[in-house]
């Protein structure tokens, strides 16, 4: 106890310096956990999306699906172990999916296209289609509208042309776009409300109907009510081939995904592909969605399910996205280190000039009988309260503005949203709250300190009293 | 003379001095040299982009990119040709006939463009001939009276046209290479097996070897397992000029490697002699012609002068075609500057301590001096002298040692292999050559002589509040 108030009070014999070296910890452990808050949240942000919208947290297949999808690789929908597998306490619902490729055409215009039969009701448990459906849309003739109406200021007009043909899901991502202020909304978005919505309609099981990603209707140039032709490879060797009627548009936050998707009712898709009554893949969303809890479920429901299926996690099934994920957090980590290096040389300075100044004070205090030993904690004591300073203040800081973040992700508006989005990103960037990234930097500041204290440390040992006393 | 003063000033504690200067080596070498790498991977980005996949300038009807309507071919060709030829900084031009179609193979299909071409123009404009895979042919070499296409690496493997076998010679091969007897026999279960995929194999392969043993050899057994069968065909079909339903049997002529995933699966090169005869086109009738220029820089002008030459073309330099690529360029430098910005700041709070303590240490002697006659300005120019030395000897060492580092890994390349995969899907290589430009190097060193004399400033003004009798009694 001694030690630590002598520690403390050496620290303020000379202010200056010490609130300076803590500082420079403060800067350093703000700046990673800020920018740590930043990457991690928008890498959650991303696969919650691929997730959330494409392929669930864990699906079981055929064994063979994954490697070639193909119809011919599609097991038949099994309520019992449909029921065994909600019996998982971490298992909220079974989604049944039959996907597929398919050309899909509309007249001269040509594409290939991923054509997913879904339960629209049970899918609202996982992806949400529903709440995907394009209510907006800045299409010629609303802009031409927008442009007439004289309440609505010109910035706006001029930014509705920059997003001529963006569809939206709601309302607040066109407010932002248009780089309209929430005091200003409630004069202008009813009217703008009005001019850009759009009619959509959804599809039933059992009623021929598709939904198409907004992209897609773009490129087939084709909108609510119009046909929509889909040619494939069904079950052993079979040709599928459809017609049917768009029902609605969905606009898909993932733009790979957004300019080739096809949505079927599940039962009239397994018609197309005459393979009535199998499925691809059984998408399951789950109660927990932790990496932990995943891995256990995994392992729980892989007992279950035998025979030719197997169960993949989300991790396989985004194999590229993880490994560019991995690769941007590796190189935000390398980064944070060279950040990190520098201050620790800055402590060390600091620990250099400690040792230096007070050799004489030293000296005295061995010669009137204070252990060596007594010194060195007393010195490691304070070094390790010039990192606590820097780290906790440091981390303080971060967590106010990162706590603050999560709750109020940092939204691109007007041109630089046009930005990102030409990029193909959400124009967004999301924080991550607080989790084992703080604890990383408390590990590596004591590091730090610990290293820098190795210096002093080896010279009060090896000082020799009556040099020292002369200093 | 006061320069001079201040020099010999840095020299005296040599230890604290030294522990400055090695701290702002590391962190300018460390910040520069991933600066480097960074900036090497993008510059391989857009050379990639400029010289294998798009090139300068597109020319072609207003409304062909909404949906390469097969239809909307190139007006009056000829007088394009003249056109573009008479515009000056135009080094090459060649005419591209694309259509979207279907490539099959006996088990699998998928959606791709077909670009019909003049395979010795082509080369003229694009060095995508180039980076030809070696033992898979070449780029239209061949004297076939085949069609011919030229596909992708990706699109080959997706397609079954690339497989990965395990046999008797692959094994010896992987002795030979001197890959250990235990992990060539823990190979030998897979003997005469032919894997499903790239996935599948990568797939049993990592099932049977330790994670030490597939980072030391994997890349070798994927090369060796790695197999093409020559006169591999597919089947190319589409919608002709009067929208009916069309195709031809294609021998593959060669399979190139870009390391951009997407370019590779939807990019298949065919003759347009082949091509031509089976879409109903006329001879002289293309979809886009492709301009390479002599200087880059100059793409946007030159697009910019064809622009008024050819009312009612669309006339796109590469900054317009892709844009994402234009805005990386663009930015890219500022958040270099920001990037380094952040570690001068970390930088300075080591300068700032070690001056506040040299002006502390020496009071008597700034007394002294002061007593004598220095005026307060020669004073604060002398702090302020010791720290731009401190900062630019250690910014030039770090400096000179990320130009040491640059240049030998540039020789070879830095690999990650580990994030080929997701890389690749970007459009980014995983074979990066750290690349910096001199001006880099300016911008840097500024930015050291700025951080040094700001973080001299507060020590400096310490030292003039001095009083003099004051401090000439101090110990």
């Amino acid at each position: 106890m001694n030690n630590l108030k002598m520690a403390w009070r050496n620290l303020w014999r000379n202010r200056r310096r010490t609130l300076i070296t803590s500082a420079s910890v403060l800067f350093a452990v703000f700046f990673a956990l800020f920018f740590r808050s930043l990457q991690l949240g928008s890498y959650d942000h991303m696969f919650k999306n691929a997730i959330e919208s494409y392929t669930g947290y864990i699906q079981v297949q055929q064994k063979d699906y994954w490697d070639e999808k193909i119809v011919d690789n599609t097991f038949a929908y099994d309520r019992q172990l449909e029921q065994q597998l909600l019996a998982d306490k971490n298992v909220e619902a079974a989604i049944p999916r039959f996907e597929s490729f398919a050309l899909a055409s509309n007249g001269p215009q040509t594409k290939g296209v991923l054509v997913l039969g879904i339960d629209p009701e049970k899918e609202n448990h996982l992806s949400k289609v529903s709440e995907k459906m394009v209510r907006y849309r800045l299409d010629a003739e609303s802009i031409s509208k927008i442009g007439q109406d004289p309440e609505i200021p010109d910035k706006v007009k001029e930014l509705a042309r920059l997003f001529e043909d963006n569809a939206y899901t709601n309302s607040s991502r066109l407010q932002l776009d248009l780089g309209i202020s929430d005091k200003d909304a409630p004069v202008i978005m009813p009217s703008i409300e009005s001019f850009t919505s759009f009619e959509n309609g959804y599809i039933k099981m059992g009623e021929p109907g598709v939904l198409v990603g907004d992209k897609l209707s773009q490129y087939l140039q084709l909108g609510i009510g119009d046909t929509i032709v889909l040619i494939g490879q069904g079950y052993h060797a079979s040709t599928a081939a459809g017609k049917y009627e768009i029902k609605g548009i969905v606009k898909i936050p993932l733009p790979d995904i957004d300019n080739k998707i096809v949505y079927l009712p599940l039962d009239i898709c397994q018609g197309l592909y005459n393979a009535e009554g199998n499925l691809t893949s059984l998408a399951l969303d789950v109660v927990d969605n932790r990496d932990k809890a995943i891995d256990e479920t995994m392992a729980r429901i892989d007992k279950i399910v035998t025979g030719d299926k197997r169960v993949m996690g989300w991790r396989e099934m985004n194999e590229v996205m993880v490994s560019q994920m991995d690769a941007d957090n590796k190189s935000g980590m390398i980064m944070i280190a060279i950040l990190y290096l520098v201050i620790a040389f800055g402590v060390f300075g600091t620990v250099l000039m400690l040792t230096a100044e007070r050799k004489r004070e030293f000296g005295v205090l061995v010669a009137i009988g204070m252990q060596k030993k007594k010194l060195a904690s007393v010195m490691t004591a304070e070094m390790l309260l010039i990192g606590l300073i820097g780290m906790l203040s440091g981390a303080l800081v971060a967590t106010v503005i990162i706590l603050y973040g999560v709750g109020h992700p940092i939204i691109f508006k007007g041109s630089m949203a046009k930005m990102f989005e030409d990029y193909g990103m959400e124009p967004m960037m999301a924080f991550l709250g607080i989790n084992t990234y703080f604890l990383w930097q408390i590990f590596i500041v004591a590091l730090m300190v610990l290293l820098s204290i190795v210096y002093p440390l080896s010279k009060i040992f090896k000082m020799k009293v009556v040099n020292a006393l002369r200093a | 003379m006061i320069w001079k003063t201040a020099w010999k000033n840095v020299w005296r504690n040599k230890i604290r001095s030294l522990v400055v200067i090695i701290s702002i080596t590391i962190g300018i070498f460390g910040g520069v040299f991933a600066v480097a790498v960074m900036n090497g991977a993008i510059a391989q980005r857009v050379d990639a982009a400029l010289n294998d996949e798009i090139s300068h300038i597109h020319i072609n009807d207003p409304s062909f990119r909404d949906n390469y309507d097969i239809q909307l071919t190139l007006d009056q060709p000829e007088r394009l040709l003249d056109t573009i030829d008479s515009t000056p900084g135009v080094a090459a031009v060649t005419f591209r006939t694309i259509i979207t179609g279907m490539a099959n193979t006996a088990t699998k299909s998928t959606g791709v463009q077909i670009v019909g071409i003049d395979p010795e123009k082509e080369k003229s404009v694009f060095t995508l001939y180039k980076t030809t895979i070696p033992g898979t042919g070449s780029f239209f070499d061949q004297d076939s009276r085949e069609n011919l296409a030229y596909i992708g690496q990706d699109l080959a493997k997706e397609l079954n046209i690339i497989r990965y076998i395990i046999d008797d010679s692959v094994l010896e091969a992987l002795v030979e290479k001197e890959v250990p007897q235990d992990v060539v026999d823990k190979l030998k279960g897979f003997n005469g097996y032919r894997f499903k995929s790239e996935k599948s194999f990568k797939q049993e392969v990592k099932n049977v070897l330790s994670v030490k043993e597939q980072r030391d050899f994997g890349s070798l057994i994927r090369e060796e397992a790695w197999s093409f069968r020559p006169r591999s065909r597919m089947t190319l079909t589409f919608l002709d000029k009067n929208q009916v339903q069309t195709g031809a049997v294609f021998r593959i002529a060669g399979i190139y490697d870009v390391r951009n995933s997407m370019f590779e699966m939807t990019q298949v090169f065919v003759r347009n002699s082949d091509l031509i005869p089976l879409t109903g086109l006329a001879p002289d009738q293309f979809h886009q012609a492709v301009i390479r220029v002599d200087d880059m820089q100059a793409a946007p002008d030159i697009s910019e002068t064809l622009k008024e030459k050819l009312p009612g073309y669309e006339v796109m330099n590469w900054k317009e075609i892709q844009p994402d690529l234009a805005m990386m360029t663009d930015m890219i430098e500022k958040f270099y500057a920001i990037f380094m910005v952040i570690i001068l700041a970390a930088l300075a709070f080591g300068i700032v301590n070690t001056m506040l303590m040299v002006v502390l240490e020496r009071t008597k002697e700034l007394g002294m001096l002061t007593a004598i006659g220095m005026n307060k300005k020669r004073v604060f120019n002398m702090i302020m002298m010791e720290s731009v030395f401190l900062s630019i000897v250690g910014g030039v060492v770090g400096m000179g040692i990320s130009q040491a580092v640059i240049g030998i890994t540039a020789r070879n390349g830095i690999n990650f292999t580990n994030y080929q995969e997701g890389l690749e899907a970007l459009g980014y290589t995983s074979h990066i050559y750290p690349s910096i430009s001199p001006s880099f190097f300016i911008m840097v060193t500024v930015l050291i002589i700025i951080t040094g004399i700001l973080s001299s400033i507060y020590p400096a003004l310490k030292a003039l509040k001095l009083d003099p009798a004051e401090a000439l009694r101090t110990e």
